[in-house]
């Protein structure tokens, strides 16, 4: 049983689900199974546990529930919110056989707000004597690894560009759908262990990481995340256009400032960034949201949570579409045409497999483009090491033990694969830690 | 290639902050790591089954009842369980027509020591039944010679197929007291007597096993009962061949029995000895339920047999937060502290008078409290067509919270008290 969305919540900017009371609690994890192999499990990539959570609550053992959540997933409190469930532990449910599956980031949410509010314990602070590790990111991955590395008693120091940690949870997810209280807790929670942040830190020099590898950090966790997104030459020369980034960012720290009302806005693309966007647009008070994508509904990269809550704020889907030409006065963008596809090929989504279907020409009124088509990851990251391989469009590589060529430099996140989601990077952190725990107790460079 | 993330290795971090109560417990002078044992059943049955269960955390065991098979045979009847379900929620009893153990003694006896001998810090009690003096007798001493701490004596497995043992015993005080004393002669190890429910006052057979020399008595055994009938072919279930029995019931339903034998005892002053408590439970809370009714163990079966042995870690877990939040330092300290407070009905204060508090924020407007009040109760609700809102008739209402309990919003209906003396009150005029 899911909490009903409500769109008035999302107009203020205020969380749109209410959270599971007690009584909501307890039916939930009681629908349960408590399978024997908790194919749930297997659906986490940040090995959160959710089987014994719910179990937990289940049996009572609420603060048992936050803790296995807390010790599991740096960020489980940002996981309860942002983690994509249809796509990972409730698809694997073994009550979806039966009914609608186990609400299992409603019970997450539930039981770290009930271990906040009912005074769990502190963290154990680590003794901070097996090494030192830097670690260029306080966003999902670094926060991650930062917390797994101060478990195995490492001193952590995370070096974060921004004035405040959380990464994409921070600045760029919209705030009816996470709580500021989620990353907050997280962030106290790793303070807690020990980790070290120094903020407003951004490696620009070759050297710098270079020198922390000389000047006692044993190995580097590069997790800076993603650069800057995607913009296409379409639009290069028009003013009123952006992308996503750059949107949710001031929808994110400011969006009592910005006012769409009576505007049209077009945005591209179908992923859970262009749904955020698109959504953010109707709650800022657009008179039409337009999303255009060349996927169909049903192809849509963005979560059917997502589509829903889309849906509910009236975005209208240009789905299976592509913009022809831009409509402009001066270098200002008035409208777009655009033009129903269909796919050469079954399953290739890309707009060489697009085929234009005569007759279905439409054309919009825009005031404003927001892109959000992917990131151009990379430029920079190559500037933070001299011979850090990286391939395209500048992605890390990385061996099977997370390490890049450069030896004691791992790296994690939307640095080794872009467009991923944050319970990914979770683990990718997750994983670092153990493996920079095994190179340093090999004996490191 | 990178090793899978373990899971267990990062529990123990979480150990290390976690401040963990002292759950131990002195019963009959036996130390328990922690009241929370196995009931003699299918899930005691045998050496590996019972170290899962100490490896996942439980205090103690009480192993299947040991008979002598040179003197009866067990051959056990099948099918021999059948659930009692309500709507949706499944297995809320569980009747079963099961045996005492049907293995080997010299197997079981060689479990025991076995077992004794890999887990020296935890308890084992040997479950025993005779079927005559020197069955009690020789059970007793074989049982104490492979290490037993203690010994549990079976006067109440209702459904033995033979008739001179179970709870046909278990009502008869002259042979709960001579085999409670044949046992006590045999052995030096304490020596528990399990108490049957099916019997209106458990009193003057707990007493009669204390006067044969019993150190402790456990209850509740199962209760006798017929779950279900097919009504295609008239034959209750389990359906054995053709024929079923009233037979052992156990179970979240049973606990609210269980209960009450428990605080009968515990406020028995003439009886006076430690006991241990069994009947339907789950949770730490079911086990918090018993110990304030004054259970210094613990016993579960039916819990085990649904879950696992592991909800074991949750009753450990919970309990413990339980104590450190209310700075309670060991559970003596708060052993029986509800059985005080159950006394005579006609003792009961009724100057105290409450009228139902509906609160119409939380009210979802499905009339169910007003249909109980109307047909169950003094018609004192009433229901707004309009706005689908139930209010209370404060003239009317008896206070007997009817409407709160059939309220699907668990939190929605409360009461308040009134004053007789003032007020109008439905149950005073």
């Amino acid at each position: 049983m899911k909490k009903p969305i409500n769109p008035e919540k999302i107009r203020k900017f205020e969380t749109m689900r209410k959270p599971l009371n007690l009584q909501d609690a307890i039916k939930e994890a009681n629908r349960c199974l408590l399978c024997h192999d908790a194919p749930c499990n297997k659906g986490c990539p940040a090995g959160t546990d959710p089987a014994r959570f719910i179990r937990q609550i289940r049996f009572y053992n609420f603060k048992g529930a936050a803790r296995t959540i807390r010790n599991n997933n740096a960020m489980g409190s940002v996981c309860s919110f942002l983690c994509p469930v249809e796509k990972l532990c409730e698809k694997e449910c073994s009550v979806l056989a039966l009914e609608d599956p186990i609400n299992i980031n409603g019970l997450q949410r539930f039981a770290w707000e009930y271990g906040k509010n009912n005074g769990i314990e502190k963290q154990y602070k680590g003794n901070q004597n097996q090494g030192n590790v830097a670690i260029i990111g306080a966003g999902p991955a670094g926060m991650s690894c930062a917390a797994e590395l101060a478990k195995m008693d490492y001193k952590v120091t995370i070096f974060e560009k921004e004035e405040e940690s959380g990464g994409v949870a921070k600045w760029n997810i919209p705030d009816f759908r996470i709580t500021k209280e989620a990353v907050d807790y997280d962030l106290s929670n790793l303070k807690d262990l020990g980790v070290e942040i120094i903020y407003n830190k951004k490696i620009e020099s070759q050297n710098e990481i270079p020198k922390m590898l000389n000047n006692g950090y044993q190995s580097v966790f590069l997790a800076s995340g993603i650069s800057e997104a995607y913009e296409l030459k379409l639009f290069e020369e028009y003013s009123n256009t952006t992308n996503y980034s750059a949107f949710l960012r001031d929808v994110k720290t400011k969006h009592n400032e910005i006012d769409l009302k009576g505007k049209n806005v077009a945005i591209i693309g179908g992923g859970s960034v262009a749904i955020d966007s698109a959504t953010s647009a109707a709650a800022l008070g657009a008179k039409k949201v337009y999303l255009i994508s060349l996927e169909h509904l049903d192809e849509l990269p963005a979560d059917k949570e997502e589509i829903k809550i889309a849906r509910l704020m009236n975005i209208v889907f240009k789905a299976g579409s592509q913009i022809t030409d831009v409509i402009s006065t001066d270098n200002e963008i008035t409208g777009l045409k655009g033009i129903e596809i269909e796919w050469i090929e079954q399953g290739k989504f890309n707009s060489e497999n697009a085929r234009q279907i005569d007759g279905t020409e439409f054309s919009l009124n825009v005031d404003l483009v927001i892109q959000a088509i992917g990131t151009r990851s990379g430029k920079e990251i190559n500037k933070t090491i001299p011979g850090l391989i990286t391939k395209g469009n500048g992605i890390v590589i990385i061996n099977e033990n997370r390490e890049t060529n450069i030896p004691g430099v791992f790296a994690g996140g939307d640095v080794i694969s872009t467009g991923a989601t944050v319970v990914q990077a979770i683990g990718d952190g997750k994983n670092a830690a153990k493996a920079i725990d095994n190179f340093i107790k090999k004996g490191g460079r | 290639m990178l090793q899978k993330l373990s899971i267990t290795s990062l529990r123990k971090e979480e150990d290390k902050m976690r401040a963990k109560a002292d759950l131990s417990v002195n019963f009959c002078g036996i130390e328990f790591e922690n009241p929370f044992c196995l009931s003699s059943s299918p899930v005691s049955n045998a050496y590996e089954m019972c170290a899962r269960a100490f490896d996942a955390g439980w205090g103690g065991i009480v192993y299947k009842t040991l008979g002598m098979e040179s003197t009866f045979k067990i051959v056990m009847p099948s099918p021999r369980l059948n659930a009692y379900n309500y709507g949706d929620k499944r297995f809320v009893g569980l009747q079963n027509a099961e045996q005492i153990s049907d293995r080997n003694i010299a197997d079981n006896i060689k479990d025991i020591a076995l077992l004794k001998k890999q887990y020296p810090n935890k308890v084992l009690i040997s479950s025993i039944m005779g079927f005559n003096d020197q069955d009690w007798e020789t059970l007793a001493k074989m049982s104490e010679d492979a290490g037993a701490n203690m010994l549990e004596l079976n006067f109440s497995c209702p459904q033995m197929a033979i008739k001179t043992a179970g709870h046909r015993i278990g009502q008869d005080y002259e042979s709960v007291a001579n085999f409670t004393s044949i046992v006590k002669k045999a052995c030096k190890i304490p020596v528990m007597a399990k108490m049957t429910p099916n019997i209106t006052n458990m009193l003057p057979v707990a007493l009669a096993a204390k006067e044969g020399g019993a150190d402790a008595i456990s209850a509740i055994n199962t209760i006798k009962a017929i779950t279900d009938i097919d009504i295609d072919n008239f034959t209750p279930l389990p359906n054995i061949k053709g024929h079923s029995a009233a037979t052992g019931f156990s179970g979240p339903s049973v606990k609210p029995v269980a209960l009450r034998f428990i605080s009968d005892m515990y406020n028995s002053k003439k009886l006076d000895l430690p006991l241990s408590a069994i009947g339907g439970i789950e949770t730490w809370i079911d086990a918090l339920h018993f110990i304030l009714m004054g259970g210094t163990t613990l016993q579960v079966t039916t819990a085990v047999l649904r879950y696992g042995y592991r909800i074991i870690e949750d009753m450990i877990e919970g309990l413990s937060d339980y104590m450190i939040e209310r700075n309670i330092n060991s559970l003596d300290e708060i052993l029986g502290k509800a059985a005080g407070k159950i006394v005579d009905p006609a003792d009961f204060n009724t100057q105290y008078q409450v009228v139902s508090v509906i609160d119409e924020e939380k009210c979802i407007g499905c009339g169910q409290c007003y249909i109980s009040c109307h047909d169950g109760a003094n018609q004192a609700i009433k229901f707004d067509p309009e706005t689908r809102k139930a209010s209370v008739d404060e003239e009317r209402c008896v206070g007997c919270m009817l409407c709160k309990h059939v309220c699907p919003v668990w939190d929605c209906v409360s009461y308040r008290e009134v004053d007789t003396k003032v007020d109008k009150h439905a149950a005073i005029f």
